[in-house]
Protein backbone atom coordinates (compact mmCIF):
# COMPACT_ATOMS: atom_id res chain seq x y z
CA UNK A 1 0.00 0.00 0.00
CA UNK A 2 0.94 3.67 -0.41
CA UNK A 3 1.60 5.78 1.87
CA UNK A 4 3.00 9.22 0.24
CA UNK A 5 3.67 10.65 -3.47
CA UNK A 6 6.61 13.60 -2.38
CA UNK A 7 7.87 15.47 -4.88
CA UNK A 8 10.42 18.28 -3.97
CA UNK A 9 12.88 20.77 -5.91
CA UNK A 10 11.59 20.63 -9.10
CA UNK A 11 12.93 22.33 -11.99
CA UNK A 12 11.94 21.95 -15.43
CA UNK A 13 13.39 23.83 -18.64
CA UNK A 14 12.42 24.17 -22.03
CA UNK A 15 15.64 25.12 -23.50
CA UNK A 16 17.13 28.40 -21.72
CA UNK A 17 13.79 28.95 -20.62
CA UNK A 18 12.75 28.02 -16.87
CA UNK A 19 8.91 26.82 -17.25
CA UNK A 20 8.95 25.05 -13.35
CA UNK A 21 10.64 26.37 -10.28
CA UNK A 22 10.63 24.43 -7.36
CA UNK A 23 7.99 22.39 -7.88
CA UNK A 24 6.92 20.81 -4.71
CA UNK A 25 4.13 18.57 -3.73
CA UNK A 26 2.84 15.88 -1.55
CA UNK A 27 0.14 13.52 -2.05
CA UNK A 28 -1.33 11.34 0.63
CA UNK A 29 -3.91 8.78 0.42
CA UNK A 30 -7.55 9.31 1.07
CA UNK A 31 -7.07 13.40 0.39
CA UNK A 32 -8.23 15.70 -2.82
CA UNK A 33 -5.00 18.53 -4.11
CA UNK A 34 -6.98 20.90 -5.95
CA UNK A 35 -3.95 22.49 -8.24
CA UNK A 36 -5.46 25.87 -9.80
CA UNK A 37 -3.71 28.44 -11.92
CA UNK A 38 -4.04 30.42 -14.67
CA UNK A 39 -3.68 28.77 -18.36
CA UNK A 40 0.37 27.77 -18.66
CA UNK A 41 1.04 28.42 -15.36
CA UNK A 42 2.39 25.14 -15.13
CA UNK A 43 -0.11 22.60 -13.39
CA UNK A 44 -0.17 20.25 -16.14
CA UNK A 45 4.13 20.32 -15.89
CA UNK A 46 3.80 19.81 -12.23
CA UNK A 47 1.11 16.82 -12.21
CA UNK A 48 3.24 15.14 -15.14
CA UNK A 49 6.81 15.35 -13.58
CA UNK A 50 5.45 12.76 -10.82
CA UNK A 51 4.96 10.42 -13.47
CA UNK A 52 8.24 11.34 -15.35
CA UNK A 53 6.18 12.13 -18.20
CA UNK A 54 8.12 15.61 -19.41
CA UNK A 55 9.85 14.82 -22.75
CA UNK A 56 10.78 18.39 -23.36
CA UNK A 57 14.70 19.10 -23.50
CA UNK A 58 16.31 19.49 -21.53
CA UNK A 59 13.18 18.68 -19.23
CA UNK A 60 13.35 18.12 -14.90
CA UNK A 61 16.93 19.36 -14.34
CA UNK A 62 16.51 19.18 -11.35
CA UNK A 63 14.13 17.48 -8.33
CA UNK A 64 13.28 14.75 -6.96
CA UNK A 65 9.88 11.95 -6.82
CA UNK A 66 9.64 9.61 -4.29
CA UNK A 67 7.12 6.87 -3.52
CA UNK A 68 6.70 5.77 -0.29
CA UNK A 69 4.96 2.66 0.48
CA UNK A 70 4.56 0.53 3.47
CA UNK A 71 5.86 -3.11 2.30
CA UNK A 72 8.88 -1.70 0.12
CA UNK A 73 11.77 -0.22 0.97
CA UNK A 74 11.07 3.99 -0.75
CA UNK A 75 11.37 4.21 -4.87
CA UNK A 76 13.30 7.84 -5.24
CA UNK A 77 14.13 9.35 -8.66
CA UNK A 78 16.85 12.10 -8.22
CA UNK A 79 16.99 14.50 -11.78
CA UNK A 80 19.04 14.71 -13.91
CA UNK A 81 19.22 11.50 -15.32
CA UNK A 82 19.20 9.86 -18.96
CA UNK A 83 15.70 9.08 -20.60
CA UNK A 84 16.33 5.27 -20.11
CA UNK A 85 17.13 5.69 -16.40
CA UNK A 86 14.33 7.93 -15.96
CA UNK A 87 11.55 5.69 -17.84
CA UNK A 88 13.13 2.74 -15.60
CA UNK A 89 12.66 4.55 -12.57
CA UNK A 90 9.27 5.13 -13.09
CA UNK A 91 7.74 2.13 -14.50
CA UNK A 92 6.57 0.67 -11.24
CA UNK A 93 5.04 4.36 -9.93
CA UNK A 94 3.18 4.82 -13.47
CA UNK A 95 1.98 1.12 -13.25
CA UNK A 96 1.31 0.38 -9.89
CA UNK A 97 0.96 3.53 -8.00
CA UNK A 98 -0.13 6.86 -9.92
CA UNK A 99 -3.23 6.76 -12.29
CA UNK A 100 -3.62 9.65 -14.75
CA UNK A 101 -6.60 10.72 -16.61
CA UNK A 102 -4.99 13.75 -19.06
CA UNK A 103 -6.37 16.84 -20.22
CA UNK A 104 -7.78 15.65 -23.95
CA UNK A 105 -8.89 12.15 -22.91
CA UNK A 106 -10.08 11.47 -26.57
CA UNK A 107 -6.43 11.81 -27.91
CA UNK A 108 -5.01 9.94 -25.01
CA UNK A 109 -7.60 6.45 -25.85
CA UNK A 110 -6.34 4.00 -27.88
CA UNK A 111 -8.04 4.68 -31.22
CA UNK A 112 -7.20 1.16 -32.08
CA UNK A 113 -9.68 0.16 -29.34
CA UNK A 114 -13.08 -0.64 -28.66
CA UNK A 115 -13.80 1.65 -25.29
CA UNK A 116 -14.93 -1.99 -23.24
CA UNK A 117 -11.17 -3.82 -24.62
CA UNK A 118 -9.75 -0.67 -23.16
CA UNK A 119 -11.34 -0.62 -19.99
CA UNK A 120 -11.03 -4.16 -19.53
CA UNK A 121 -7.33 -4.39 -20.29
CA UNK A 122 -6.86 -1.17 -17.35
CA UNK A 123 -8.27 -3.41 -14.75
CA UNK A 124 -5.80 -6.06 -15.83
CA UNK A 125 -8.36 -8.70 -14.56
CA UNK A 126 -12.18 -9.61 -14.32
CA UNK A 127 -13.88 -6.55 -14.25
CA UNK A 128 -17.41 -5.07 -14.23
CA UNK A 129 -17.16 -2.67 -17.23
CA UNK A 130 -20.59 -1.73 -17.43
CA UNK A 131 -20.53 -0.78 -13.73
CA UNK A 132 -17.49 0.84 -13.94
CA UNK A 133 -18.84 3.24 -16.72
CA UNK A 134 -21.40 3.79 -14.64
CA UNK A 135 -19.40 5.09 -12.15
CA UNK A 136 -17.90 7.42 -14.19
CA UNK A 137 -21.18 8.97 -15.76
CA UNK A 138 -22.68 6.91 -18.53
CA UNK A 139 -26.07 6.12 -17.84
CA UNK A 140 -26.47 3.66 -20.73
CA UNK A 141 -23.21 1.86 -20.71
CA UNK A 142 -23.95 -0.84 -23.80
CA UNK A 143 -24.44 2.24 -25.93
CA UNK A 144 -20.59 3.16 -25.98
CA UNK A 145 -19.36 -0.12 -25.03
CA UNK A 146 -18.49 -1.16 -28.66
CA UNK A 147 -17.54 1.86 -29.67
CA UNK A 148 -14.06 3.18 -31.10
CA UNK A 149 -13.09 6.56 -29.84
CA UNK A 150 -13.26 8.30 -32.76
CA UNK A 151 -16.80 7.72 -32.69
CA UNK A 152 -17.34 9.17 -29.15
CA UNK A 153 -18.03 12.97 -28.50
CA UNK A 154 -15.88 14.67 -26.56
CA UNK A 155 -17.75 14.68 -23.74
CA UNK A 156 -17.93 11.12 -23.55
CA UNK A 157 -14.54 10.30 -24.53
CA UNK A 158 -13.40 12.55 -21.19
CA UNK A 159 -15.70 10.10 -19.44
CA UNK A 160 -14.73 6.71 -20.97
CA UNK A 161 -11.46 8.10 -20.03
CA UNK A 162 -12.08 8.36 -16.38
CA UNK A 163 -13.61 4.67 -16.25
CA UNK A 164 -10.61 3.54 -17.75
CA UNK A 165 -8.50 5.49 -15.19
CA UNK A 166 -11.02 4.10 -12.41
CA UNK A 167 -10.47 0.50 -13.27
CA UNK A 168 -7.18 0.64 -12.65
CA UNK A 169 -7.30 0.98 -8.81
CA UNK A 170 -3.94 2.73 -8.12
CA UNK A 171 -3.52 4.87 -4.63
CA UNK A 172 -2.93 7.98 -6.65
CA UNK A 173 -4.88 9.46 -8.94
CA UNK A 174 -3.86 12.29 -11.39
CA UNK A 175 -7.18 14.35 -12.70
CA UNK A 176 -6.17 17.20 -15.21
CA UNK A 177 -9.02 19.24 -15.83
CA UNK A 178 -11.02 16.22 -16.13
CA UNK A 179 -14.46 18.25 -16.73
CA UNK A 180 -13.17 20.03 -19.88
CA UNK A 181 -16.26 19.86 -22.34
CA UNK A 182 -18.72 18.31 -19.96
CA UNK A 183 -22.05 19.89 -19.08
CA UNK A 184 -22.60 20.91 -15.34
CA UNK A 185 -24.71 17.67 -14.20
CA UNK A 186 -22.05 15.44 -16.34
CA UNK A 187 -19.28 17.41 -14.31
CA UNK A 188 -20.57 17.25 -10.92
CA UNK A 189 -21.26 13.98 -11.88
CA UNK A 190 -17.42 13.78 -12.19
CA UNK A 191 -16.82 15.75 -9.07
CA UNK A 192 -18.55 13.04 -7.04
CA UNK A 193 -16.41 10.58 -8.32
CA UNK A 194 -12.96 12.46 -7.12
CA UNK A 195 -14.82 12.49 -3.85
CA UNK A 196 -16.06 9.09 -4.01
CA UNK A 197 -12.32 8.34 -4.78
CA UNK A 198 -10.87 9.98 -2.35
CA UNK A 199 -13.05 8.42 0.40
CA UNK A 200 -11.92 5.34 -0.70
CA UNK A 201 -8.41 5.69 0.04
CA UNK A 202 -7.05 7.61 -3.17
CA UNK A 203 -4.79 10.67 -3.08
CA UNK A 204 -5.88 12.87 -5.72
CA UNK A 205 -4.34 15.42 -7.80
CA UNK A 206 -7.02 17.64 -9.22
CA UNK A 207 -5.82 20.11 -12.07
CA UNK A 208 -8.84 22.43 -12.47
CA UNK A 209 -10.01 25.98 -13.47
CA UNK A 210 -13.18 25.63 -11.56
CA UNK A 211 -12.64 27.11 -8.33
CA UNK A 212 -16.36 27.50 -7.45
CA UNK A 213 -15.82 23.32 -7.46
CA UNK A 214 -13.00 23.15 -5.44
CA UNK A 215 -14.65 24.03 -2.01
CA UNK A 216 -16.56 20.83 -0.85
CA UNK A 217 -14.40 18.49 -2.88
CA UNK A 218 -10.51 19.16 -2.03
CA UNK A 219 -8.78 19.33 1.23
CA UNK A 220 -6.05 21.41 0.04
CA UNK A 221 -5.17 24.17 -2.88
CA UNK A 222 -2.04 24.80 -4.59
CA UNK A 223 -1.92 27.60 -6.99
CA UNK A 224 0.52 27.68 -9.14
CA UNK A 225 1.34 30.74 -11.60
CA UNK A 226 4.38 31.16 -14.53
CA UNK A 227 6.37 28.01 -13.01
CA UNK A 228 5.96 29.22 -9.19
CA UNK A 229 4.09 28.06 -6.53
CA UNK A 230 2.58 30.96 -4.89
CA UNK A 231 0.23 29.68 -2.39
CA UNK A 232 -0.84 27.00 -0.50
CA UNK A 233 -4.05 27.23 1.18
CA UNK A 234 -7.21 25.25 2.44
CA UNK A 235 -10.48 25.58 0.49
CA UNK A 236 -12.12 28.00 3.05
CA UNK A 237 -9.76 30.45 1.91
CA UNK A 238 -10.86 30.80 -1.44
CA UNK A 239 -14.32 31.74 -0.24
CA UNK A 240 -13.22 34.33 2.30
CA UNK A 241 -10.26 35.82 0.41
CA UNK A 242 -7.40 35.09 2.41
CA UNK A 243 -5.14 35.02 -0.24
CA UNK A 244 -2.01 36.09 0.01
CA UNK A 245 -0.78 36.01 -3.32
CA UNK A 246 -1.92 37.93 -6.67
CA UNK A 247 -2.35 35.09 -8.97
CA UNK A 248 -4.70 33.52 -6.38
CA UNK A 249 -6.60 36.45 -5.61
CA UNK A 250 -6.98 37.65 -9.66
CA UNK A 251 -8.53 34.15 -9.94
CA UNK A 252 -10.66 34.18 -7.43
CA UNK A 253 -12.22 37.66 -9.07
CA UNK A 254 -12.31 36.22 -12.37
CA UNK A 255 -14.31 33.61 -11.25
CA UNK A 256 -16.36 35.55 -9.34
CA UNK A 257 -17.30 37.77 -12.71
CA UNK A 258 -18.07 34.67 -14.43
CA UNK A 259 -20.33 33.89 -11.54
CA UNK A 260 -21.57 36.54 -10.77
CA UNK A 261 -22.47 36.91 -14.61
CA UNK A 262 -24.58 33.69 -14.80
CA UNK A 263 -26.22 34.24 -11.52
CA UNK A 264 -27.15 37.51 -12.15
CA UNK B 1 -13.72 -7.77 -40.57
CA UNK B 2 -17.06 -6.98 -43.14
CA UNK B 3 -15.32 -7.45 -46.73
CA UNK B 4 -16.35 -5.61 -49.12
CA UNK B 5 -17.61 -7.65 -52.77
CA UNK B 6 -13.79 -6.31 -54.52
CA UNK B 7 -12.33 -7.96 -51.29
CA UNK B 8 -14.59 -11.15 -51.18
CA UNK B 9 -13.72 -11.20 -55.08
CA UNK B 10 -9.83 -10.97 -54.54
CA UNK B 11 -10.00 -13.38 -51.38
CA UNK B 12 -11.62 -16.30 -53.76
CA UNK B 13 -9.49 -16.17 -56.28
CA UNK B 14 -5.90 -15.65 -53.87
CA UNK B 15 -7.70 -18.92 -51.91
CA UNK B 16 -7.83 -20.50 -55.97
CA UNK B 17 -4.22 -19.92 -56.46
CA UNK B 18 -2.95 -20.70 -53.39
CA UNK B 19 -4.74 -24.58 -53.50
CA UNK B 20 -3.99 -24.86 -57.29
CA UNK B 21 -0.43 -24.79 -55.87
CA UNK B 22 -0.55 -26.83 -52.67
CA UNK B 23 -2.83 -29.11 -55.31
CA UNK B 24 0.50 -29.40 -57.90
CA UNK B 25 2.85 -30.19 -54.92
CA UNK B 26 0.76 -32.51 -53.39
CA UNK B 27 -0.45 -34.66 -56.39
CA UNK B 28 3.01 -34.16 -57.78
CA UNK B 29 2.39 -32.82 -60.93
CA UNK B 30 4.37 -34.45 -63.98
CA UNK B 31 4.89 -32.12 -66.55
CA UNK B 32 6.29 -34.56 -69.13
CA UNK B 33 3.27 -36.90 -68.81
CA UNK B 34 0.99 -35.39 -70.54
CA UNK B 35 2.53 -35.07 -73.73
CA UNK B 36 -0.01 -36.51 -76.28
CA UNK B 37 1.18 -34.77 -79.73
CA UNK B 38 -2.38 -36.41 -81.03
CA UNK B 39 -4.68 -34.16 -78.88
CA UNK B 40 -2.39 -31.16 -79.66
CA UNK B 41 -4.13 -27.94 -80.04
CA UNK B 42 -7.77 -28.88 -79.26
CA UNK B 43 -9.94 -25.85 -78.87
CA UNK B 44 -12.39 -26.58 -75.37
CA UNK B 45 -14.66 -28.62 -74.77
CA UNK B 46 -16.19 -30.79 -71.83
CA UNK B 47 -12.76 -33.15 -71.85
CA UNK B 48 -10.66 -30.11 -72.16
CA UNK B 49 -11.98 -27.37 -70.05
CA UNK B 50 -9.21 -25.03 -71.60
CA UNK B 51 -8.54 -26.91 -74.55
CA UNK B 52 -4.50 -28.34 -75.03
CA UNK B 53 -1.62 -26.58 -76.55
CA UNK B 54 0.83 -27.92 -79.20
CA UNK B 55 2.41 -30.79 -77.64
CA UNK B 56 -1.42 -32.40 -76.25
CA UNK B 57 -0.93 -31.18 -73.02
CA UNK B 58 -4.01 -29.80 -70.66
CA UNK B 59 -3.76 -26.27 -70.47
CA UNK B 60 -6.30 -26.50 -67.11
CA UNK B 61 -3.77 -28.77 -65.33
CA UNK B 62 -0.47 -26.80 -66.89
CA UNK B 63 -2.48 -23.04 -65.59
CA UNK B 64 -3.26 -24.57 -62.30
CA UNK B 65 0.14 -25.89 -61.65
CA UNK B 66 2.14 -23.08 -62.93
CA UNK B 67 1.06 -21.13 -59.81
CA UNK B 68 2.64 -23.67 -57.78
CA UNK B 69 5.81 -21.34 -59.76
CA UNK B 70 5.14 -18.27 -57.68
CA UNK B 71 3.03 -19.03 -54.54
CA UNK B 72 5.44 -20.34 -52.48
CA UNK B 73 8.65 -18.71 -53.75
CA UNK B 74 6.08 -15.32 -53.26
CA UNK B 75 5.23 -16.16 -49.66
CA UNK B 76 9.12 -16.25 -48.75
CA UNK B 77 9.89 -13.77 -50.49
CA UNK B 78 7.08 -11.76 -48.33
CA UNK B 79 8.36 -13.29 -45.49
CA UNK B 80 12.20 -12.53 -45.59
CA UNK B 81 11.08 -9.02 -46.42
CA UNK B 82 8.48 -8.15 -43.82
CA UNK B 83 11.18 -9.87 -41.54
CA UNK B 84 13.77 -7.19 -42.10
CA UNK B 85 11.83 -4.42 -43.21
CA UNK B 86 9.07 -4.31 -40.22
CA UNK B 87 11.78 -3.76 -37.41
CA UNK B 88 14.24 -1.57 -39.46
CA UNK B 89 11.20 1.07 -40.54
CA UNK B 90 9.71 0.91 -36.75
CA UNK B 91 13.01 1.39 -35.70
CA UNK B 92 13.43 4.36 -38.44
CA UNK B 93 10.08 5.51 -36.85
CA UNK B 94 10.43 5.44 -33.30
CA UNK B 95 14.22 6.78 -32.93
CA UNK B 96 13.88 9.20 -35.13
CA UNK B 97 16.73 11.60 -35.44
CA UNK B 98 20.24 10.32 -36.43
CA UNK B 99 18.74 6.60 -36.56
CA UNK B 100 15.81 7.17 -38.35
CA UNK B 101 18.66 9.40 -41.14
CA UNK B 102 20.80 6.19 -41.16
CA UNK B 103 18.27 3.85 -41.88
CA UNK B 104 16.17 5.38 -44.34
CA UNK B 105 19.88 6.76 -46.30
CA UNK B 106 20.77 2.78 -46.44
CA UNK B 107 17.06 1.62 -47.39
CA UNK B 108 17.07 4.75 -50.45
CA UNK B 109 20.67 2.93 -51.90
CA UNK B 110 18.69 -0.48 -52.21
CA UNK B 111 16.03 1.12 -53.40
CA UNK B 112 17.60 2.28 -56.20
CA UNK B 113 18.07 -1.12 -57.79
CA UNK B 114 15.52 -2.76 -60.19
CA UNK B 115 13.96 -6.00 -59.34
CA UNK B 116 14.50 -7.31 -62.75
CA UNK B 117 18.03 -6.66 -62.76
CA UNK B 118 18.84 -7.88 -59.26
CA UNK B 119 17.11 -10.92 -59.85
CA UNK B 120 19.42 -11.52 -63.23
CA UNK B 121 22.22 -10.83 -61.06
CA UNK B 122 21.71 -13.35 -58.37
CA UNK B 123 20.61 -16.11 -60.64
CA UNK B 124 23.78 -15.37 -62.95
CA UNK B 125 26.00 -15.31 -60.27
CA UNK B 126 24.02 -18.32 -57.91
CA UNK B 127 22.34 -20.35 -60.32
CA UNK B 128 18.58 -19.97 -61.37
CA UNK B 129 16.15 -21.11 -58.29
CA UNK B 130 13.04 -20.09 -56.74
CA UNK B 131 15.28 -19.58 -53.54
CA UNK B 132 17.52 -16.64 -55.71
CA UNK B 133 14.40 -15.06 -57.07
CA UNK B 134 12.42 -15.10 -53.66
CA UNK B 135 15.75 -13.42 -52.16
CA UNK B 136 16.26 -10.65 -55.23
CA UNK B 137 12.92 -9.93 -54.98
CA UNK B 138 12.68 -9.69 -51.14
CA UNK B 139 16.13 -7.30 -50.66
CA UNK B 140 14.58 -5.24 -53.89
CA UNK B 141 11.37 -4.62 -52.24
CA UNK B 142 12.56 -4.16 -48.68
CA UNK B 143 12.95 -0.11 -49.10
CA UNK B 144 8.88 0.34 -50.25
CA UNK B 145 7.99 -2.19 -47.44
CA UNK B 146 10.35 -0.26 -44.63
CA UNK B 147 9.02 2.90 -45.77
CA UNK B 148 5.23 2.17 -45.25
CA UNK B 149 5.90 0.91 -41.70
CA UNK B 150 8.48 3.89 -40.94
CA UNK B 151 6.12 6.57 -42.24
CA UNK B 152 2.73 5.27 -40.45
CA UNK B 153 5.06 4.95 -36.66
CA UNK B 154 6.54 8.39 -37.45
CA UNK B 155 3.51 9.73 -38.05
CA UNK B 156 2.22 8.15 -34.65
CA UNK B 157 5.41 8.87 -32.71
CA UNK B 158 4.41 11.78 -30.66
CA UNK B 159 0.26 11.02 -30.35
CA UNK B 160 -0.79 11.29 -26.56
CA UNK B 161 -2.20 7.94 -26.58
CA UNK B 162 1.43 6.42 -26.36
CA UNK B 163 1.92 8.67 -23.84
CA UNK B 164 -0.96 7.23 -22.01
CA UNK B 165 0.41 3.98 -22.64
CA UNK B 166 3.80 5.37 -21.07
CA UNK B 167 1.64 6.93 -18.11
CA UNK B 168 0.21 3.03 -17.34
CA UNK B 169 3.38 1.88 -16.53
CA UNK B 170 4.02 -0.30 -20.12
CA UNK B 171 7.61 -0.39 -21.47
CA UNK B 172 8.84 0.79 -24.56
CA UNK B 173 9.41 -2.05 -26.37
CA UNK B 174 6.06 -3.71 -25.65
CA UNK B 175 4.29 0.29 -26.76
CA UNK B 176 5.95 -0.04 -29.69
CA UNK B 177 5.47 -3.66 -30.34
CA UNK B 178 1.46 -3.92 -29.14
CA UNK B 179 0.53 -0.44 -30.32
CA UNK B 180 2.80 0.60 -33.14
CA UNK B 181 3.55 -2.51 -34.95
CA UNK B 182 0.57 -4.49 -34.61
CA UNK B 183 -2.41 -2.19 -34.17
CA UNK B 184 -1.82 0.31 -36.37
CA UNK B 185 0.88 -1.20 -38.86
CA UNK B 186 -1.17 -4.65 -39.06
CA UNK B 187 -2.82 -3.13 -42.27
CA UNK B 188 0.30 -1.14 -43.48
CA UNK B 189 2.04 -4.77 -43.53
CA UNK B 190 -0.85 -7.19 -44.44
CA UNK B 191 -1.01 -4.76 -47.66
CA UNK B 192 2.77 -4.19 -48.13
CA UNK B 193 2.93 -8.33 -48.47
CA UNK B 194 0.21 -8.60 -50.95
CA UNK B 195 1.71 -6.43 -53.33
CA UNK B 196 5.35 -7.38 -52.42
CA UNK B 197 3.52 -11.13 -53.52
CA UNK B 198 2.43 -9.49 -56.38
CA UNK B 199 5.89 -7.76 -57.51
CA UNK B 200 6.69 -11.57 -57.13
CA UNK B 201 4.50 -13.26 -59.71
CA UNK B 202 4.95 -10.15 -62.14
CA UNK B 203 8.88 -10.76 -61.70
CA UNK B 204 8.89 -14.17 -61.97
CA UNK B 205 6.06 -14.32 -65.13
CA UNK B 206 8.17 -11.45 -66.82
CA UNK B 207 11.74 -13.69 -66.27
CA UNK B 208 10.22 -17.25 -67.66
CA UNK B 209 8.24 -14.90 -70.68
CA UNK B 210 11.76 -13.73 -71.53
CA UNK B 211 13.27 -17.27 -71.14
CA UNK B 212 16.76 -18.47 -69.63
CA UNK B 213 15.60 -17.22 -65.99
CA UNK B 214 12.70 -18.33 -63.66
CA UNK B 215 10.64 -21.64 -64.70
CA UNK B 216 11.87 -23.62 -67.54
CA UNK B 217 9.96 -25.78 -69.90
CA UNK B 218 8.62 -28.55 -69.18
CA UNK B 219 7.42 -26.85 -65.45
CA UNK B 220 4.69 -24.45 -66.44
CA UNK B 221 4.67 -20.79 -65.22
CA UNK B 222 2.30 -18.43 -66.89
CA UNK B 223 5.29 -16.54 -68.48
CA UNK B 224 6.59 -19.69 -70.47
CA UNK B 225 3.42 -21.03 -71.31
CA UNK B 226 2.76 -17.39 -73.21
CA UNK B 227 5.92 -17.80 -74.91
CA UNK B 228 5.69 -21.33 -75.78
CA UNK B 229 2.43 -20.86 -77.40
CA UNK B 230 3.17 -17.68 -79.17
CA UNK B 231 2.08 -17.79 -82.96
CA UNK B 232 1.02 -21.09 -82.91
CA UNK B 233 -2.88 -19.65 -83.74
CA UNK B 234 -4.36 -21.50 -80.90
CA UNK B 235 -6.03 -19.23 -78.91
CA UNK B 236 -7.00 -21.05 -75.80
CA UNK B 237 -4.01 -21.85 -74.75
CA UNK B 238 -2.28 -18.17 -74.90
CA UNK B 239 -5.04 -16.42 -73.38
CA UNK B 240 -5.44 -18.24 -70.59
CA UNK B 241 -2.61 -18.05 -68.39
CA UNK B 242 -2.99 -13.81 -69.94
CA UNK B 243 -6.39 -13.68 -68.09
CA UNK B 244 -5.05 -15.89 -65.06
CA UNK B 245 -2.41 -13.45 -64.29
CA UNK B 246 -4.49 -10.24 -65.08
CA UNK B 247 -7.72 -11.69 -62.52
CA UNK B 248 -4.73 -12.66 -59.91
CA UNK B 249 -3.00 -9.25 -60.04
CA UNK B 250 -6.35 -7.55 -59.70
CA UNK B 251 -7.87 -9.90 -57.03
CA UNK B 252 -4.22 -8.65 -55.01
CA UNK B 253 -4.44 -5.15 -55.69
CA UNK B 254 -7.93 -5.24 -54.33
CA UNK B 255 -7.26 -7.07 -51.32
CA UNK B 256 -4.30 -4.76 -50.68
CA UNK B 257 -6.56 -1.68 -51.62
CA UNK B 258 -8.60 -3.10 -48.80
CA UNK B 259 -6.22 -4.05 -46.43
CA UNK B 260 -5.33 0.00 -46.68
CA UNK B 261 -8.91 1.22 -45.84
CA UNK B 262 -8.64 -0.78 -42.53
CA UNK B 263 -8.14 1.53 -39.50
CA UNK B 264 -7.43 4.17 -41.47
CA UNK B 265 -9.62 7.15 -39.38
CA UNK B 266 -6.33 7.36 -37.80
Amino acid sequence: MCERLVATGLEVRIGARQVLVNGAIALQPGEVVALVGSSGSGKTLLARSLLGLVDLHPGIVAGEVTLHSAHHPPTTWRAPTTRAAREAAFQPIRRDAVGWLPQDAQQALDPFSTVERQVGRAARGDVDVDALLVRAGFSTPGAVRHRYPHQLSGGMAQRVGIAVALARKTCFFIADEPTTGLDPVVAGQVHEALRALAEAGVGVLWITHDLRAVRGIAHRVIVLDAGHIVERCSPDDLVHERLASDAGRSLLDATRRIAGGVLG
Amino acid sequence: MRLSLAQRFGAVVLAVVVLAAVWSQLAGFDPVLGVAPQAANLGPSLAHPLGTDHLGREVITRLAAACGAFVFPGLLAVTLCGALAVPLGALAGWAGGSVERFVRAMLGTVASIPPLVLALLLCSAWGNSHTHLALAAAIAYMPTFAEAVFARIATLRQAEFLVAARAYGLSEWRIVWRHLIVAACGPTIARQGLLLFSEYLVLETTLSYLGGFGVQEPMPSWGNMITFEWGRGNLAPLAAPVIALWLTLLALAWLAHGAAEERSHV
